[in-house]
């Protein structure tokens, strides 16, 4: 009923694999993107800044981590610190005086060319040896933020972002701001809905599932995990920039700390890991949750008058939290990208109970 | 039925004559996003309850002119994103002023406070610079900073010395972190100045584990010694030092250290250890008698009785004491409402406020948002914090010549 499939016929190769075959799933989608856009004129400045905002830069940098992740099927637990790499490079040619375009290139070149050295070991080691590698990455890095005065900006260890400046122009509104970053959101986007059915997209599958198998049937396992590397740290250090220049606006050691790798791999693991819109619901769920917990703990503690200390009304949120993710993986293993596609594929029949596969 | 609702309207009308006149009267907003969770977890309950038992105080007294504060306290898990939501909402709140207690979070708020012209209270915490009250307009250390602390520090050793450090050998043992980098600049100046031999000595971050650090400590065989940390690493750093067999009353900390550290280690075994302090300690001051007499008495705590009058509890109470004074200053001299702007007059006309003995003598100026860099050294006895000194500031002109510089390159990006 709701998506009508009855007389959607495709005549062509063209129509059939289009991204979204179904009218139902297209206007959904525009509805979507007509909705952020308009932001900024819908919401409240409190809801813009300090939730469509982070969530839309974070879905970014958990798209790149899912594209290495999800697709090539490499672990990578030093994430944050391709992002920081990102952020850095970007803040500090900005105050050299390269523009803004130029230097969110060269964040994500040396993001790139960082992230590819370690992804390097990726080619000896795999599963548990490699997470234990990028673990070594974050380390390193963060060591070198914090020791490299030149690097960090000094006894302060703070770097305020330049103001954002697009092809000359200045932008400071937090309108601004959101649509840039919706922007290269959307750009990271449309790259890895496509990613799926091009030739890379199959190889980093062929290579997920077994390396050698990929071999055999002609899949270079050695190019395609360099490039899934290359692929996902550029992403991840355009995400770290804009980041750094959207909504932080000054950039610290801490907040590209080893926590921070690890809500990336949370939020595309919880998300589905080889899901586009996983991505942004993981990212949603691992960055809005605990605030709306909290929120909502602490009014309803104010609402009943509860006679609690603040250090326990803080930590209720932990444990629901905590809950909450369990619950979520126990429940669907695939993830919440799994979950909206169990809803879909029941209204893609409903009223009727079973779907033709 | 008509008797019934009768009965009900009388009622009604009763419980609003009744009801504390707060509903028509003014109110101000704080807003506290503190790290309840993660990194300093007891020192924020301890530090919040002392905030939260000044405000309650003061209300119980009748607030403010007739101005009641209302203080909301969220948990940020010491985490910049959560403290920058939390900001959000208290603006949106309309909150003339806010506190973090968390360096990385309020550096992260710092760029939109100085935007919205909402003033930040990073009292022993935060951006050092920040005392520069030109380039900072709206943030406010009101304390000593980790710089001025390490001068007090070098001072007091200094005086033990007879006024002559030549050739003394004093070790700086701090957590590998930009916080514990961070006084080097003085100890390397006044080394400079009176001559002294400086070691440091780092141990990786959160600091769980320092044994080889002390070790190379001891091999070093320092005068002095002083440790800079915060949070579990202090107990640890405090606990390797005895185990190396370093005299406690030659080893020095920054303001994080408190009875909850020594406790850990033994109260005996860290018999002798100094520290700097910025707030008075103990419960023998009229502002924390007041406390436990009007607010502990009627059963309106925000917590725990017997952490009144611990060291991170008055600091607590102090920060308050010292916004109240502002607030005061304000709605005296500019009139209601109370905005942001106001409250930042209003601080900056603080002059020679004590808050009854609390705090050492603070005046803050539009220039000078620190207040005079003074604090004292105590020292464990066993069972509490006795002053060694009184409240000293000392080499100023070096802390204010590190500001100035660090304020200027802020303000160049």
């Amino acid at each position: 009923m709701f998506y009508r499939l009855a007389g959607v016929r495709h005549t062509t190769y063209r129509s059939a694999r289009q991204l979204y075959p179904i009218p139902f799933d297209r206007y959904l989608l525009y509805t979507i993107v007509v909705i952020a856009i308009a932001a900024p004129f819908l919401f409240s400045p409190l809801t813009l800044n300090s939730y469509l905002l982070p969530w839309v830069i974070w879905s970014t940098a958990a798209l790149g981590l899912n594209l290495l992740m999800g697709w090539a099927g490499q672990v990578h637990l030093g994430y944050a610190a391709v992002m920081a790499i990102g952020a850095y490079t970007a803040i500090h040619s900005v105050r050299a005086g390269i523009p803004f375009e130029i230097a969110l290139i060269l964040a994500g070149l040396a993001s790139a060319a960082i992230g590819f050295v370690f992804g390097g070991a990726a080619l000896r080691v795999k599963g548990l040896y490699l997470a234990v590698t990028t673990l070594a990455m974050q380390s390193i890095v963060d060591w070198t933020i914090v020791h490299v005065p030149a690097i960090s900006g000094g006894s302060q260890a703070t770097l305020q972002a330049p103001t954002l400046r697009i092809f000359g122009w200045p932008i400071e509104s937090d309108a601004g701001r959101y649509w840039f970053a919706l922007a290269i959101c959307a750009v990271v986007t449309s790259f890895l809905l496509n990613v799926s059915r091009t030739s890379l997209g199959r190889a980093l599958v062929a290579v997920r599932e077994k390396d050698f198998a990929a071999a055999i049937i002609g899949v270079n396992p050695f190019k395609y995990k360099l490039l899934a590397f290359w692929c996902s740290s550029f992403i991840g250090g355009i995400a770290g920039a804009v980041l750094a220049f959207c909504y932080y606006r000054a950039v610290t050691p801490e907040q590209f700390h080893l926590e921070v790798s690890i809500q990336a791999v949370a939020m595309v693991i919880v998300g589905g890991l080889g899901s586009v819109l996983g991505s942004f619901f993981g990212a949603g769920l691992v960055l809005l949750a605990p605030i709306f917990l909290n929120n909502l703990v602490n009014d309803i503690a104010v609402a009943l008058n509860l006679p609690l200390h603040a250090e326990i009304i803080s930590h209720i949120p932990l444990v629901l939290y905590g809950a909450l993710i369990v619950g979520f993986l126990l429940y669907e293993p695939l993830g919440l990208a799994k979950v909206y596609d169990n809803v879909r594929n029941y209204f893609f029949v409903w009223p009727f109970r079973h779907a033709r596969h | 039925m008509r008797r019934v609702i009768s009965t009900l309207a009388g009622a009604v009308a009763l419980a609003l004559a009744s009801a504390p006149g707060w509903a028509q009267d003014k109110v101000i907003k704080f807003g506290f996003a503190e790290d309840f969770t993660k990194v300093y977890t007891f020192v924020t309950s301890e530090y919040n309850q002392g905030q939260r038992d000044y405000l309650a105080l003061i209300n119980e007294r009748g607030g403010i002119n007739g101005h009641r504060i209302e203080a909301t306290v969220v948990d940020t898990g010491n985490e910049p994103q959560r403290g920058i939501e939390a900001y959000e909402r208290f603006k949106a709140e309309g909150a003339v002023l806010v506190d973090f207690l968390s360096t990385p979070v309020s550096r992260a708020v710092v760029p939109r406070a100085l935007q919205d012209g909402i003033n930040v209270l990073t009292m022993f915490h935060g951006r050092s610079d920040a005392a520069d009250g030109e380039t900072f307009p709206t943030v406010f250390p009101a304390g000593a900073l980790y710089w001025s602390q390490a001068a007090v520090i070098l001072k007091y050793i200094s005086d033990q010395e007879g006024g002559n450090l030549k050739g003394k050998k004093i070790a700086f043992v701090g957590i590998d972190s930009p916080f514990g980098k961070e006084p080097l600049p003085v100890f390397e100046a006044v080394r400079d100045k009176e001559g002294f031999e400086l070691q440091t000595f780092f141990y990786p971050s959160p600091g769980n584990e320092q044994s080889s650090t002390w070790t190379a400590v001891r091999r070093y065989r320092p005068d002095w010694v002083v440790i800079w940390g915060a949070g579990g690493g202090q107990t640890v750093s405090l606990r390797d030092a005895v185990r190396n067999g370093i005299k406690l009353d030659r080893l020095l900390s920054v303001i994080w250290l408190s009875e909850t550290d020594t406790q850990i280690v033994g109260n005996d075994a860290a018999k002798g250890v100094l520290r700097f302090e910025g707030v008075a300690y103990g419960r023998d001051n009229p502002v924390i008698k007041a406390i436990l007499e009007e607010v502990y008495a009627k059963g309106k705590g925000a917590g725990d009785e017997k952490n009144v009058g611990s060291s991170y509890y008055n600091i607590g109470v102090a920060s308050m004491a010292i916004v109240v004074e502002g607030v005061r200053n304000a709605l005296e001299k500019q009139g209601e409402p109370l905005t942001a702007e106001k409250l930042k007059k209003g601080l900056e006309e603080i002059k020679n406020f004590t808050a009854e003995g609390l705090l050492p003598p603070l005046t803050i100026t539009a220039q000078d948002h620190q207040g005079g860099g003074y604090g004292r050294i105590s020292q464990w006895d066993g069972s509490k914090w006795v002053p060694k000194t009184d409240w000293i500031a000392a080499y100023q002109d070096i802390v204010m010549d590190l500001v100035k510089k660090t304020a200027a390159e802020f303000k160049k990006q």
